[in-house]
């Protein structure tokens, strides 16, 4: 029915990665199994949630290797759970897969064999069938910065669910973007190609959860990524990889709007010392409950930060600017927003504009204009 | 009392300081002694409303609450003095550092009053030690005060509101029937107007209407709390005193039996209202915000069920309250008739900790507060924190007696 032979660390590798998109819950029983293809050309692995589906593809042969031995195509579904734990543990470098009769499938490696019981492949729902009308391609460790710079703003929270993704604006062969909590943004820019004319402005959601998974099953290199867009799904197409994410009905808030263009009170700073400084201040901030700091600016380009929790202590630490321009300021902020922005701007210097105490501020990088933070500040009473 | 040591009748000492504001005026400044006196809230004196006053003035009618402008009408020579609460702090800690001489069992229920467990601490009559501990109070720190002496907080409380100043009431047991019941009943500790109107319409008017009244009857008209209250008319109070338990207010709520059961849900939401209403009520007494706010939903068929959600910010306000309780309860009514609703406020943070992380899409508002804030951060860097505070806090005084400077002024004390 279905027989190959193929080396263990790309079985693993491929598993893991498609696991990434297996659900431990849900309505469609099938799903938390994964779908193993055996054709002429290779062997593919699928795991999907019905929000996001992982295609991943073993070739027969890559650099005149040969990494799988095709005996017999066929199909199989597999119980995930068991499936990945198996892979990861078989003793020796090749693996054996057969499937018999009634979905009986014999995973062998040296002496071990194991008979599971799978799943017919027939019952597993279709991957979505994507028409390439819009296409765009870049970097794929740009695409990966783009993401890691801004997914971590998304919303956890589900009262406002499209805040839960990540806004993509596709303009001018330039995509930008997105993701709010309503409390901080978070706003990246990349140049992108396209298929499609340069003036076309374009704009989806992705949701958060998709796009970190994405991250992790990416591999580091600047080889182009190609994803395509259609009404509701985007797909991302790597070499022997299709990411599916399902995107977020509704409409995205307007947020070109809401970042301030004029500031009061600009500090330049190290990133480094400043985001340490921030650290140790939100040491002794609550867990949860009250993670927030103090900033003020000091004479001579000085600025103070502190934080006070009574049944802990204080913490009061002196931090020299690099440059300091405008009206005195104090505000208070979440530590763990400062940080997230600090650390999502890659950069030696940055500088935070501020136009006061109740008002949004801007971080950004002194050298990248591509990227720019904004946090809403704390209100004390 | 059957001899065994457990179940041996405790001997519970209520200390409520004798207008203690004023009474810590006089004795920091002799020359206001024998003098109406009258701490008020507002730096504008004709605005401003009277937080307490001395015996002197109180016999020229002045009370609690009253608006300066009235006091002075009713005493000319009324000295109105605005409050130093650093010196009332001072103080307080004093009392119950001298309190703790007698014993470590000390509950402070607020900046002027607590509660102490004698009966492991008595050498000699209950009375004598009470007669000490008033002089010692009089004079190492020249300040009067009541004491209540009963063999339970609640009635300690009351015998010492029954004889004010420097008076020592001894409340047994036995004199229940005697001394407690022919009291009306607004004028027991736990009372408030509300609940005295309440009573009313049952006919309940005197301590013993109540000590008498019908469970049920008082449980569907003041929920759990009435079982509570008759329990305490008749003298039964098992809370301990906790020298901890000023630290931990968990929880504010308030819930009500509704008239009849149903399913209307502009009368289920109405009723929300009334309920954020007096919890909020209650956090602004204390000083408090809640991060974390519950409902609880009681069905015809008496099922219950509590739902809640953690705040993304502390919240406060009526206006809050009411928002997230309706959207709780929207969330989660099924559609049947509804006999009982609550509103609680959890996981409470004092005032000096709360904030509000801003929202980039509501931002506005508090931004337009900002000129405001400035001016009294300006003040409060230069004369101090508690010059000046939004709104008056006892403005939302309901059934109780304490004053808002209190949590905040016992927590400073143990730092």
């Amino acid at each position: 029915m279905m027989k190959f032979y193929i080396q263990k660390e790309r079985l693993i590798k491929s598993v893991q990665d498609v696991m990434k998109a297996v659900a431990s819950r849900t309505t469609i029983p099938i799903l938390v199994g994964i779908k193993i293809d055996a054709t002429e050309e290779g062997v593919a692995f699928t795991g999907s949630d019905s929000d996001i589906s992982i295609k991943s593809f073993i070739p027969k042969e890559e650099d005149d290797l040969e990494i799988v031995d095709i005996v017999e195509t066929g199909s199989i579904v597999l119980q995930a759970r068991f499936f990945g734990e198996i892979v990861k543990k078989l003793p020796e470098a090749i693996v054996e897969i057969v499937v018999e009769d009634q979905f009986k499938t014999i995973i062998r490696s040296g002496n071990a064999e194991f008979v599971i019981h799978g799943l017919d492949a027939e019952e597993y729902p279709r991957l979505p069938q994507i028409e390439e009308e819009k296409s765009y391609t870049m970097p794929t460790d740009l695409l990966k910065t783009l993401i890691k710079q801004t997914v971590f703003a998304v919303s956890t929270s589900e009262t406002r669910p499209i805040l839960t993704g990540v806004n993509w604006t596709f303009a001018n062969n330039e995509l930008t973007a997105v993701a709010t909590d309503s409390h901080r943004l978070a706003l990246k820019k990349a140049p992108l190609q396209s298929n499609i004319e340069n003036n076309s402005v374009y704009n989806i959601v992705i949701p958060g959860k998709s796009l970190n998974e994405l991250t992790k099953v990416l591999e580091d290199s600047n080889e182009p990524i190609q994803f395509v867009v259609t009404e509701n799904q985007i797909l991302f197409k790597a070499k022997n990889l299709l990411f599916f994410s399902r995107l977020l009905e509704g409409k995205y808030p307007d947020t070109s709007k809401l970042v301030p263009t004029e500031s009061n009170t600009d500090v330049k700073l190290n990133s480094k010392d400043f985001l340490q400084a921030v650290d140790r201040a939100s040491l002794l901030a609550r867990e949860g409950k009250n993670n927030v700091i103090k900033f003020s600016t000091l004479e001579a380009g000085t600025i103070e930060i502190s934080s006070y929790t009574p049944e802990i202590g204080k913490v009061v630490e002196k931090v020299k600017s690099l440059a300091m321009d405008g009206e005195e300021i104090k505000i208070s902020f979440s530590a763990k927003y400062m940080m997230d922005a600090l650390r999502a701007i890659d950069g030696t210097e940055v500088t935070i504009y501020f136009t006061g105490a109740m008002r949004p501020f801007i971080i950004k990088s002194n050298v990248d204009e591509s990227i720019l933070q904004l946090l809403l500040p704390v209100r004390t009473f | 009392m059957d001899g065994n040591l457990s179940n041996k009748a405790k001997i519970i000492f209520h200390v409520d300081m004798n207008s203690f504001y004023a009474s810590v005026e006089m004795a920091s400044d002799a020359t206001l002694k024998g003098k109406p006196v009258a701490i008020a809230g507002n730096v504008e004196e004709r605005r401003g409303i009277i937080v307490t006053c001395s015996y002197e003035a109180r016999e020229f009618g002045v009370k609690t609450t009253m608006p300066v402008w009235q006091a002075k009408k009713l005493c000319p020579h009324l000295i109105v003095k605005q409050p130093n609460f650093e010196l009332y702090r001072k103080a307080s800690k004093a009392m119950f550092q001298l309190l703790r001489g007698y014993t470590d069992l000390v509950e402070p229920v607020s900046i002027d009053e607590g509660y102490m467990d004698m009966t492991h601490a008595l050498s000699e009559h209950p009375l004598h030690i009470a007669n000490m501990i008033q002089e010692q109070l009089l004079r190492e720190l020249d300040l009067p005060c009541s004491i209540g002496i009963a063999p339970n907080k609640f009635l300690a409380k009351m015998a010492s509101d029954m004889k004010k100043p420097l008076g020592i009431t001894i409340l047994r047991k036995r004199e229940i029937p005697t001394i407690l019941w022919p009291m009306p009943v607004h004028e027991m500790h736990g009372v408030g107007k509300k609940t005295a109107e309440k009573l009313q319409t049952i006919g309940v008017v005197t301590i013993g209407d109540l000590a008498s009244t019908n469970e049920l009857q008082l449980k569907s008209l003041l929920g759990i709390n009435g079982i509570r209250l008759k329990e305490r008319a008749n003298g039964i109070d098992t809370r301990p005193v906790d020298p901890e338990s000023i630290h931990d207010y968990k929880s504010i709520g308030n819930s009500t039996t509704l008239p009849k059961d149903t399913t209307i849900q502009q009368d289920l939401l109405e009723t929300l209202l009334s309920l954020s209403k007096t919890v909020s009520a209650r956090l602004k007494n204390k000083n408090v915000y809640a991060t974390n706010l519950a409902i609880t939903i009681r069905y015809k068929d008496r099922s219950t069920y509590s739902r809640s959600e953690k705040l993304a910010n502390p919240m406060q306000t009526e206006k809050d309250i009411y928002e997230q309780a309706k959207r709780l309860f929207i969330k989660h009514w099924n559609g049947n008739p509804v006999r009982l609703l609550g509103v609680t406020g959890n996981d409470l943070v004092e005032q000096d900790h709360a904030f509000k992380q801003l929202d980039i899409f509501t931002y506005e508002k508090d931004a337009k507060e900002e000129p405001l804030i400035k001016t009294m951060e300006k003040l409060r860097d230069k004369f101090g924190k508690d010059i000046i505070v939004k709104g008056w806090n006892n403005y939302h005084k309901e059934g109780q007696t304490d004053t808002g400077f209190n949590k905040d002024f016992l927590r400073r004390e143990d730092e």
